[in-house]
């Protein structure tokens, strides 16, 4: 069964940020949650390096096996996903993630789309897909549309891949052989495990 | 007493009725997520993996 | 107990994301908040709420949505956008994975543009500013006041007291329209964004080897074996474009990155080599210095296709790695690599923008970048090239379109027999078109007199100077008293104290743009000041030519929004109230109030042959819009269906008219296939002969040409004297009779050239010294605010010219005056990936507003610490000629100790007041600004009026 992974190739990241403002367009997610964003290590220096980092849809979630309220569920495709009305907010799975990727929309008056928002690999929430109501509280749902996540899909360098897990590790596993360097899998051992 | 236990409950029902609509009550077992299901959790994963491989091939691949 | 709620319970029909216009309203106003005061301005009054009952623009379930198709308006990639559309309502953006330009992706503005059809920041209705306060109106109000006050202003001071500052943000239609309409007014003072970006690319590459425009194409990248980027910062500025160039590495090639600033593009090179501002000329002769000292330049090539090579020589010999270092501050091992790795791997592209354009040497430099590649053998072919990437989405079919003060559409000049062939075109009697013009003579440039009709006109660089200066000084009847700023941001020019003082002396200005801009706002004006709401190129469909010169046809996606109308529509209910709207459209079908785009298309194909803008028909560009993913991402070629052999968008020239079904021309110059299948020569553009040496190409003729040899451009005595005059036909030969290749009407001179082979503008040598410009061999002149005193001897600017483009115009005068105690910092300025040239769009954007909040300056830790400032804090950024900004500090080693860096496209702030109260209400932009033009200084190139704005002088401080 395909499994659904992320993998952002740190070669041709250029900090453009379209896959934010993707994510920002497709969604309408309001200022100050971000559910994906670029982080640029030695910025300014040779060596300079960008990631784009959004939650990874861990295998093993740590964000799943702390929550209080057990309100995370993996969809077929492995995706991570949670139902906002069971969530209460703690903001334990902030803690456990190592992506920093769960968002608290400080303002009550988001309502539905806190207490918690994260990526959820443009699949929704547990409701009708595509329905108003699922749109409202997580976004669109572009998995049940048989589309992957926009933000990969329209990434300036096609740095930031996102579908099918062998099949993103072998496209990276092309071009790194194409340009002779060591794989930089960044974050793809804590989210998906040794094996990759 | 019973009465008074029993007028308790009750009440206590009552104030619970009032603040559930639905009397359909989860009840709470670790680790089990117990949210309603996804429509993507019904098993047609493998149809929908052909679907998103072939979609992959037309927008994030190189050609 | 297991904590639950109910499902249903909450507020829903309050959430944000149903998108009613209150609730992204307040969720705005909270943002403002959140950003700590640059707070949303007001509340809109409760008219203006439009979409309030279209349930805003979010998906909404069980409605039909359509596709429709589009190119983003931001850089001049010429991405396709695919908008999804309900009701009329534009609720998602996909990916144009069709597209062979950007295979479905975007950068950050791309991947917003949806944003546009929101609009709550836009302007709404047409607006006037009177008493010191904006006061709605109608458009007939405005029309009607705006063409009466202009109409009075022609009568006392003429024609050229009103400035048309059109746009690169019109499409390819509007464009002409614009300039035609800039005629039919009867004035040259007309100019748009090209001025002040490329301006001096356009002249130096032009004057070098024919056309000034990029060579050949972000997807012919994938052939490059080596890239040089000079002052070009591709990642933030053309960010698709490095899917191609990463992929360009992934296959081998070598990517060096010169620059000043350790940029974006800089972090993926293979070699980085940091220079001082405004010493391009001395790096590129150094890097030539090696190549020469080592015989690694093409001779063969030279020989056969270059002029003046030996002048270069003499020149480069000066440029040993001690002067270079001397000069630029790289050291020479550093210099000898890059030119080293641009010799071994070949063929070679060199990029450049605004870095090395924005200089007083601005042609200067863009022709050593030139020279250095003839030299190395790289024009001319797939993978080398000169890829000059251009700046905003049209900017390049503006440019070819000529909304310019110095030319007609096509680069045909302002020549009598230019206005003769552009009035035939028009079906006009060319003395009515003079008779729009002002009569009495003046003196010109060359102190020689000249019609007004014949001069070039002030360059938006100017046009301040077109309002300040004492009419006696100018080369005009009297000052400029009127300004329509159609689609231009005025934060993009220099000397911001000077402009508000001009501002304030003009009887009227009209802004016409989908945002009220900085413009409106920067000034103290009470009266007189309109603000016309245009729609955005989404709201409306024609034609666009992005940087590799194809040309792309957009679909209309939403209506326009709000009370705001397409540019095209504007300009025909200007011209009925002027009252040439007869004239203006006698060969334009004009329904209501809206000129037919493909009429206007049609007359361009009519007009346009000196570039090849006469293969394009609407359907062809149709036809390549619908069958886009038909076309191979590298080579661009049409591979089967409907428009096989073609290359996408036609990239001109697409020869003769569009039933030759001439394919577009992939690389320019390239003599490997033959001109009727896009191959070609250099052009013959400066005679056949110079000082006793052939100017045309020796040996050297494209595939299948019947001439093996170099020949000048084809007329119709040319066609006779070869014997192949009877090729025309009848109809042909009588329109052709005196003609030239881009005069003939008919196409028959293009057509039989092509036919036997040959490229209608003839097969020349490139010229490296170009004789008619102030220096005819490119040299290093040091900037007019200039750290470098000891420099100045050895290599001054220029003297002060009496007049240019109608303009006295001060070089020496400035560069003797020592600044440098003062002001120790040279100060450089640049882009942000999430904006574009003024901002006003993507700053009125939440989506990208949210990423880049504050204007600042990019300032080296051993300069921080010496002025004793942190990072984070507000600074002070002083200029030697008065002005300054506040803004924040960024403590980065990007910039070099001794340089600072500022990004250009904020606004809304002047000399360290927020604005926000002035907008109209509800427009304000989400983020505002000091734009670093305010401070920035005088200095314009020699050729082309450029602004020098990547080198100048500062003072900081803390705030």
């Amino acid at each position: 069964m395909a499994r659904m992974k992320f993998l952002c190739d740190a070669e041709r990241c250029i900090e453009c940020n379209s896959c934010v403002t993707a994510c920002k367009n497709e969604h309408e997610v309001p200022w100050g949650v971000n559910r994906r964003r670029v982080v640029t290590l030695n910025d300014g220096v040779p060596g300079e390096k960008s990631i784009s980092v959004a939650c990874m849809h861990c295998t093993d979630a740590p964000c799943a096996a702390v929550c209080p309220v057990d309100c995370f569920y993996t969809t077929d495709d492995g995706i991570v996903l949670h139902d906002k009305d069971l969530c209460i907010g703690c903001g334990y799975c902030f803690y456990a993630c190592p992506f920093g990727a769960p968002q608290y929309p400080q303002q009550s008056a988001f309502g539905v789309r806190g207490k918690m928002d994260k990526c959820t690999f443009c699949a929704g929430g547990p409701l009708a897909d595509n329905s108003n109501k699922e749109y409202e509280k997580y976004g669109r749902n572009r998995i049940a549309e048989g589309k992957l996540p926009l933000c990969a899909e329209m990434c300036s360098t096609k740095a930031l891949l996102a579908g099918d897990g062998d099949m993103i590790a072998d496209i990276y596993r092309q071009r790194v052989l194409k340009r002779g360097g060591r794989p930089q899998t960044w974050g793809w051992e804590s989210a998906y495990g040794a094996s990759g | 007493m019973k009465t008074l236990v029993s007028t308790m409950a009750g009440l206590t029902l009552l104030f619970l009725g009032g603040c559930y609509e639905s009397p359909n009550v989860t009840t709470y077992e670790p680790g089990v997520y117990k949210g309603p299901k996804d429509p993507l959790m019904m098993g047609k994963a493998d149809q929908r993996a052909e679907t998103l491989k072939k979609r992959f091939e037309l927008v994030q691949m190189d050609r | 107990m297991k904590l639950i709620k109910k499902r249903g319970a909450e507020g829903i029909s309050t959430a944000f994301g149903l998108g009613e216009a209150i609730d992204r309203r307040a969720f705005l106003r909270r943002s403002g908040v959140a950003l700590g005061g640059a707070a949303v301005a007001g509340v809109l009054p409760a008219g203006m709420i439009r979409r309030a009952e279209a349930k805003g623009a979010s998906p909404q379930e069980g409605v039909e949505t359509e596709l429709r198709r589009s190119v983003c308006t931001h850089c001049s990639v010429g991405c396709g956008v695919v908008a999804e559309v309900q009701n009329g309502v534009w609720t998602g953006q996909e990916p144009d994975f069709e597209s062979p330009f950007n295979l479905g992706s975007h950068c950050a503005k791309g991947a917003s543009v949806r944003e546009h059809g929101i609009g709550e920041h836009r302007l709404k209705y047409p607006m006037k500013l009177t008493g010191g306060k904006w006061k709605k109106i109608s458009w007939d109000e405005a029309i009607n006041e705006i063409g009466d006050q202009v109409l009075k202003i022609r009568k006392e001071s003429g024609p050229d007291s009103v400035y048309w500052l059109g746009s690169a943000k019109h499409n390819n239609e509007q464009s002409y329209l614009f300039r035609k309409m800039a005629a039919m007014w009867g004035t040259n003072n007309v100019d748009h964004q090209a001025r002040i970006c490329h301006s001096t690319t356009v002249a130096g590459v032009a004057n070098t080897w024919g056309y000034g425009a990029m060579t050949n194409s972000y997807n012919d990248m994938h052939n490059c074996k080596a890239m040089l980027f000079i002052g070009s910062n591709a990642a933030e500025a053309h960010p698709v474009a490095m899917q191609h160039i990463l992929r360009a590495k992934e296959n081998g090639a070598k990517m060096i990155v010169c620059d000043p600033r350790f940029t974006r593009t800089a972090a993926h090179a293979d070699h980085f080599v940091r220079f001082r501002p405004g010493t391009d000329v001395a790096l590129m002769w150094g890097m030539l210095w090696h190549i020469f000292e080592n015989g690694w330049e093409d001779t063969v090539y030279v020989r056969q296709r270059v002029w003046g090579m030996d002048q270069i020589r003499e020149e480069v010999k000066k440029w040993t790695p001690e002067e270079t270092e001397r000069v630029t501050g790289t050291p020479p091992d550093v210099v000898k690599k890059a030119a080293q790795i641009m010799a071994e791997n070949r063929p070679g592209t060199i990029v450049w923008c605004m870095g090395g354009t924005q200089h007083t040497i601005g042609n200067n430099n863009t022709r050593s970048y030139c020279v250095f590649q003839l030299a190395l053998g790289n024009i001319g072919k797939s993978g080398g090239g000169a890829n000059i990437f251009r700046g905003h989405d049209n900017v390049q079919g503006a440019t070819d379109l000529g909304v310019l003060s110095h030319t007609l559409p096509g680069y045909y000049g302002l020549s009598a027999g230019s206005w003769n062939h552009w009035s035939k075109v028009w079906g006009l009697d060319p003395e009515w078109v003079k008779s729009r013009f002002a009569q009495d003579q003046v003196e010109g440039d060359k102190g020689k007199p000249v019609q007004p009709m014949n001069y070039k006109g002030i360059p938006v660089s100017r046009w301040i100077d077109g309002v300040l200066e004492d009419p006696k000084n100018m080369g005009q009847k009297d000052r400029v008293r009127a300004i329509f700023l159609w689609g231009h941001a005025v934060n993009s020019q220099t000397r911001g104290p000077e402009m508000k003082k001009a501002m304030e002396m003009m009887d009227l200005m009209v802004i016409v743009d989908p945002y009220p801009t900085h413009a409106a706002v920067m000034n103290d004006r009470k009266e007189g000041t309109y603000l016309l709401p245009a729609s955005t190129q989404f709201e409306t469909y024609g034609s666009v030519t992005a940087s590799n010169r194809s040309i792309q046809w957009r679909d209309k996606l939403i209506d326009p929004v709000w009370e705001s109308l397409p540019d095209h529509v504007i300009m025909y209910k200007l011209a009925k109230k002027l009252g040439f709207a007869e004239q203006f459209f006698k060969n334009i079908q004009v329904n209501g109030e809206e000129p037919l785009i493909e009429d206007v298309t049609r007359e361009i194909n009519r007009g346009m042959w000196t570039i090849g803008y006469t293969g394009q028909s609407p359907e062809r560009l149709k036809l390549h819009a619908e069958n886009r993913k038909t076309f191979n991402t590298t080579t661009l070629k049409a591979e089967g269906g409907p428009a096989d052999g073609d290359y996408y968008g036609m990239p001109w020239p697409s020869w003769g008219p569009p039933e030759m079904k001439h394919p577009g021309t992939p690389v320019l110059y390239d003599p490997s296939k033959p001109v009727a299948e896009g191959g070609l020569t250099f052009r013959a553009r400066f005679g056949v002969e110079r000082d006793g040496e052939n100017l045309l190409a020796e040996a050297s003729y494209s595939v299948g040409s019947e001439i093996k040899d170099g020949y000048p451009e084809f007329t119709a005595d040319m066609l006779k004297q070869l014997g192949w005059w009877d090729d025309l036909t009848p109809e042909e030969k009588q329109l052709a009779e005196g003609k030239n290749w881009k005069t003939d009407l008919s196409g028959g001179i293009q057509r039989v050239a092509i036919k036997h082979g040959c490229a209608p503008f003839g097969n020349a040598k490139a010229r490296t010294v170009v004789w008619t410009f102030p220096d005819p061999v490119p040299i290093h002149r040091e900037p007019l605010y200039t750290p470098r005193r000891d420099l100045v001897t050895d290599y001054p600017t220029y003297e002060d010219r009496k007049r240019f483009y109608r303009l006295p115009t001060r070089y020496a005068s400035i560069q003797v005056q020592d600044f440098s105690k003062d002001y120790p910092i040279v100060w450089t300025s640049g882009r942000l990936v999430e904006y574009e040239g003024g901002g006003e769009e993507q700053r009125s954007n939440p989506w990208l507003a949210e990423l880049q909040q504050d204007m600042f300056v990019e300032i080296n830790p051993t300069d921080a610490n010496n002025i004793g400032i942190r990072d984070g804090q507000m600074v002070w950024v002083d200029s030697p000629e008065g002005a300054k900004i506040k803004v924040k500090a960024m403590v980065t080693r990007r910039v070099a100790p001794g340089v600072v860096f500022t990004p250009f496209h904020f606004g809304g702030w002047f000399q360290g007041q927020d604005l926000v109260a002035k907008y109209p209400p509800g427009t304000a932009p989400l983020v505002r600004g000091e734009a670093c033009n305010t401070a920035m200084t005088y200095g314009y190139d020699s050729v082309t009026q450029m602004q020098e704005t990547k080198v100048t002088l500062c003072q900081i401080r803390p705030a």
